[in-house]
Order: structure tokens, then C-alpha cells, then sequence
């Protein structure tokens, strides 16, 4: 099966310093893996190559087939409808309604989509994540833990080959990480590409599924799933 | 397709509409340099066009001697010096205007055909109407005529010397200021309106992410403030538009009652076409001022 997200020899440098260093990496579909490493170890840097929001200085990122390394800006929006984004500050429109932040990640992404259609795919959306009974209240009105849920269903809602997230569960209590580490799990199993960026060794440890490491820009390990490993740069 | 066209008209245009309601504490600036720009090119420009029909005119006219005959001229007189004339080589045309005639011609002038009315006599002269082949041979012409025995010793022809020159020279001098005058006004109005759409850009800027991120197309994201740009713009330029009307309106109306004709070929339907060109202008400003703002804002 063809890697829905592949990076060859990709390397970002910002002035001097290197942010991600020659990384190899090819994800499956279906497949959810977690991206570990210490602050600044270039986890964000790599989500934001996958989601076309940098370009690499050097080597190649391949998303579903297109060369995020080598678009046009005219096509960013053709990569980025490939690629559902979950962000740790959530990033919802204050303004819009639980439900209308999911319908207008939907429509913007496709303008074909009717009002009547895109209300009940967002519903579906929000139900999966269970908030089917909050889809009329304002992101000011929900936890924490209920808007992360609300921006993994706006990432969901178009049904994405690719969905990454930048550290989904910082903001959340452990029990609420776990159930949205547990959407996502489900999530990649309707054949969806997950890759996770996360401090949360404990998630990680109990999920057993792959688990790339990287240091100083790094990709120092690659722990295929199902095996525990030992996630030596934690005890440094 | 009928949901895309739909979608379309609703993100870029109700969109930005109820954006542009929501900023209109941070627009006005711009609505309000840009209405003032726009009506002061409109009546700058109804000025402008007729002053150019009276250059025209005078142009025209600059070329036509006018060789006022005395009422008791004899006709063997005028034949005389109409063959004179007609034989001269610098001479195109002449022709004859008799006193009715230019009576005639008087009532057709604005304001005129109540003075010509006034009097229970013809107070308007014959004459022999000369084309001369260049201005510059008026002059002589002039003099030469002045002492024929047909012709009215106390105002014997039409001849100013100098007079053109100086009309010409004071309407170059109008142009270039008038010019200068509304380049900068555009220039300030630009500049307003483009900040004011930076502004509306700033305060937006996390829905503009959000929506880069989700994968919204370049258009989706730029369009809404050229729309509103295109608003600001139009708006003032309805404005100014109707005002130039109106005032264009009232001018000619005002010239119908006066003795002098106050803007020469301005009627109805250059006023409305005055206040259209004014409206486009205004849809052009703003769009354009909207451009150079997003251009410079939203590139990634």
C-alpha cells in the first residue's frame, strides 16, 4: 500500500539553526502514530511540512501524492483539504456555534456542499465525538476538553486522507485526553492517516502504536506498534 | 452548482457585507476621504468638460472675424467689401448675418432671448462673417477693415487682441492644478482605504488562519475584502455621484435663468454620466486600495 504521507530526506532550517535534519519517514493509511520528543525537538516543525504551512529547505514531502515541497501557493488549499489539522489551543472561531465552526470547516473546504447537508454532516461529526447535544453552544460555553473534541470533528468533518495533531491533550485533564487519544484511535481505523505530536508518555506507553522519536531535529527512532519502548531522550 | 454559486454569494458577498457593518468605526475615515475625493473629481470634472467647450469655442471663434456693419451701410458698400474680402487669399469664407439674423441668433443664446426681448428695437448689428485661414491673420485683417465705409466706427469688428493666448494659458494653469489637486486627494484616499481594509485584515486574522489551515482557496480567503474595499468605494462613490448630479443639476438649471451660459454643454445627460463615471471610480478606488492591502497582508 502506497504511504499516504512520506517525507525524503526533508530538512528545515530557520537561519542557522536546523529545526528538522535529513528525517525519513513514510506513514500508511490507516496507520496512527505518535511523534515524540523533547520541547523544540522539531515535532511541530514536521506537522507544519506535512500541512504545507512551511516548505523544507531541502528534500521532499509527499502528501497523498502531491509535493508539498514544490507547490504553488495557488495549491496550498488543495494539499491543506487533505490534511485535518487538531491544534492544542483548538483554534475555533469565537463567534460561531459549536455545530457552524464544524459546517464551516466543511464548506470552505467544498463549496458544493448544501446548507441542509453540511448541517447534518456536522452533526454526525460532533455526535462521533459526542457532543451531538452541545452543537449549538459557543466555544465560550464548552470545556476544554469539549472544544478539542469540536476541532477534531471540524478536522474529521470532510473526511481527510491525513489527520495530524499538535499536541491535542496539553490543554486537557487525563481522563479527557485519554477519550480524544481514544476518537483518534478510532478515527484511524476508518483507514484515516493519524500522526499525534505529544509530551504525553503515559498515552503513548498505554496505546501502543508507533512511536518516532526526534532529537534536535532528529528522527532517532522509529518504535514500529506494539512494542513498548524505552524513550530514552524522556530520562535525559 | 447551484450550491456552489450559493455558497459563493454568501461567503464573499454577505460576508463581507456583514463584516464591513461590523468595521464601520474603523471604515468611516476611509468612506469619508474617499466621498470627498470622488465628488471633488466629479465636479471637477463637469468643470473641466466645460471649460474645454469653451475653449473650443473660443478656438473656433478665434478664427471668425466678425466685421460689424453700420445699420445706414449701403449695399453697393457691403457687396464691395464682401468681394474684397472673399478675394483675399488668406480669407476661407465669408458670409453675411443680417441684423434679424443676429437677432435670431441672440435669442438662441442663454439668457439672450430675454434681453433681446427687452427692447422693442434691434439692437443687434449686421455683419460679414470672415473665416480666416489662420489666427494669426486676424489681427491684420482687422485693421484693414476698420476704416471701410460699411463698417461701424465704433466697434468696426470682433477683434481681441490677445485674448485667446490668455484664455489658453489660464486654462493650462487650471488643468495642471486642478490635476495636481485631485492625484493627491487620490492619493490620501488610497492610502486610508487601504489601511483601513490592513485593519479589518489585523482583526480578523485568527478566522483568517483558521480558514487558510482548513484549506479555504486564496479567493475564499481574499475575496470578502475586496468586496468590502469594492463597498467602501462604492458607497462613496454613490454618494459622491449623486451629489455631483444634483449639483450638475442645479447649475444648468441656474444657467437657464441667468443671462450668462455658466457651463457649456453640461446638460442632464452629462451630469448622469458624470455621477455614473463617478460611482465606477469609486468602485475601482476601493477595490484597487483593497488589492494593495490583502496583496501585502495575506501572502504566505
Amino acid at each position: 500500500m502506497p504511504a499516504l504521507v512520506e517525507l525524503v530526506g526533508a530538512t528545515r532550517q530557520y537561519g542557522e539553526r536546523i529545526a528538522i535534519d535529513d528525517v525519513h519517514l513514510a506513514l500508511r493509511p490507516g496507520e496512527l502514530a505518535f511523534l515524540v520528543g523533547p520541547s523544540g525537538a522539531g515535532k511541530t516543525t514536521l506537522l507544519k511540512l506535512i500541512n504545507r504551512e512551511i516548505r523544507p529547505t531541502s528534500g521532499e514531502v509527499w502528501i497523498d501524492g502531491l509535493p508539498a515541497h514544490a507547490l504553488r501557493a495557488s495549491r496550498i488549499a488543495e494539499l491543506r483539504r487533505r490534511v485535518g489539522v487538531v491544534y492544542q489551543d483548538y483554534k475555533l472561531l469565537p463567534r460561531l456555534t459549536a455545530l457552524e465552526n464544524v459546517a464551516f470547516g466543511l464548506q470552505v473546504s467544498d463549496l458544493g456542499v448544501a446548507d441542509a447537508e453540511a448541517h447534518d454532516r456536522a452533526l454526525d461529526a460532533l455526535e462521533a465525538v459526542g457532543l451531538g447535544d452541545r452543537a449549538g453552544a459557543f466555544p465560550t460555553e464548552l470545556s476544554g476538553g469539549q472544544q478539542q473534541r469540536v476541532a477534531i470533528a471540524r478536522a474529521v468533518v470532510s473526511q481527510p486522507p491525513v489527520v495530524v495533531a499538535d499536541e491535542p491533550t496539553g490543554n486537557l485533564d487525563l481522563e479527557t485526553a485519554w477519550q480524544v487519544m481514544k476518537l483518534l484511535e478510532q478515527i484511524s481505523r476508518f483507514g484515516t492517516t493519524v500522526l499525534i505530536a505529544t509530551h504525553n508518555l503515559d498515552i503513548v506507553r498505554r496505546m501502543q502504536r508507533r512511536v518516532l522519536t526526534l532529537v534536535d531535529g532528529r528522527l532517532v527512532r522509529d518504535q514500529p506498534a506494539g512494542r513498548v519502548g524505552r524513550l530514552a531522550w524522556a530520562s535525559s | 452548482m447551484l450550491n456552489v454559486v450559493r455558497n459563493t454569494f454568501r461567503h464573499l458577498f454577505l460576508g463581507a457585507a456583514r463584516n464591513w457593518l461590523r468595521n464601520l468605526g474603523a471604515t468611516a475615515p476611509a468612506l469619508g476621504s474617499m466621498t470627498l475625493l470622488l465628488l471633488l473629481s466629479g465636479l471637477v470634472g463637469l468643470t473641466a468638460f466645460a471649460v474645454q467647450n469653451l475653449a473650443a469655442a473660443q478656438a473656433g471663434q478665434a478664427a471668425v472675424l466678425h466685421v460689424y456693419l453700420r445699420d445706414d451701410a449701403k449695399p453697393d458698400d457691403v457687396t464691395a467689401l464682401r468681394t474684397k474680402l472673399s478675394d483675399d487669399s488668406r480669407v476661407a469664407a465669408v458670409s453675411l448675418t443680417s441684423k434679424a439674423d443676429a437677432l435670431k441668433r441672440a435669442q438662441h443664446r442663454p439668457g439672450m432671448a430675454d434681453l433681446a426681448g427687452a427692447v422693442d428695437d434691434n439692437p443687434f448689428p449686421a455683419s460679414l462673417d470672415v473665416r480666416v485661414r489662420s489666427v494669426t491673420d486676424v489681427g491684420a485683417l482687422a485693421d484693414e477693415v476698420d476704416s471701410s465705409p460699411p463698417v461701424d466706427p465704433i466697434l468696426p469688428t470682433s477683434y481681441n487682441p490677445g485674448a485667446n493666448d490668455r484664455i489658453q494659458k489660464a486654462l493650462l494653469i487650471a488643468g495642471i492644478t486642478g490635476g495636481a489637486f485631485l492625484l493627491l486627494l487620490g492619493f490620501v484616499a488610497v492610502t486610508v482605504t487601504a489601511n483601513s481594509i490592513r485593519a479589518a485584515i489585523l482583526t480578523r486574522q485568527n478566522e483568517v488562519a483558521i480558514m487558510q489551515l482548513v484549506g479555504a482557496p486564496r479567493w475564499m480567503v481574499r475575496g470578502p475584502f475586496l468586496v468590502e474595499g469594492a463597498m467602501t468605494g462604492g458607497i462613496a462613490g454613490l454618494a459622491a455621484g449623486l451629489v455631483t448630479l444634483l449639483a450638475g443639476v442645479a447649475v444648468v438649471a441656474a444657467g437657464r435663468s441667468t443671462f450668462a451660459q455658466i457651463a457649456p454643454g453640461v446638460g442632464f445627460g452629462v451630469c448622469l454620466l458624470a455621477a455614473a463615471m463617478v460611482v465606477l471610480a469609486g468602485l475601482v478606488l476601493g477595490s484597487v486600495a483593497s488589492l494593495l492591502s490583502v496583496h501585502r497582508q495575506l501572502e504566505t
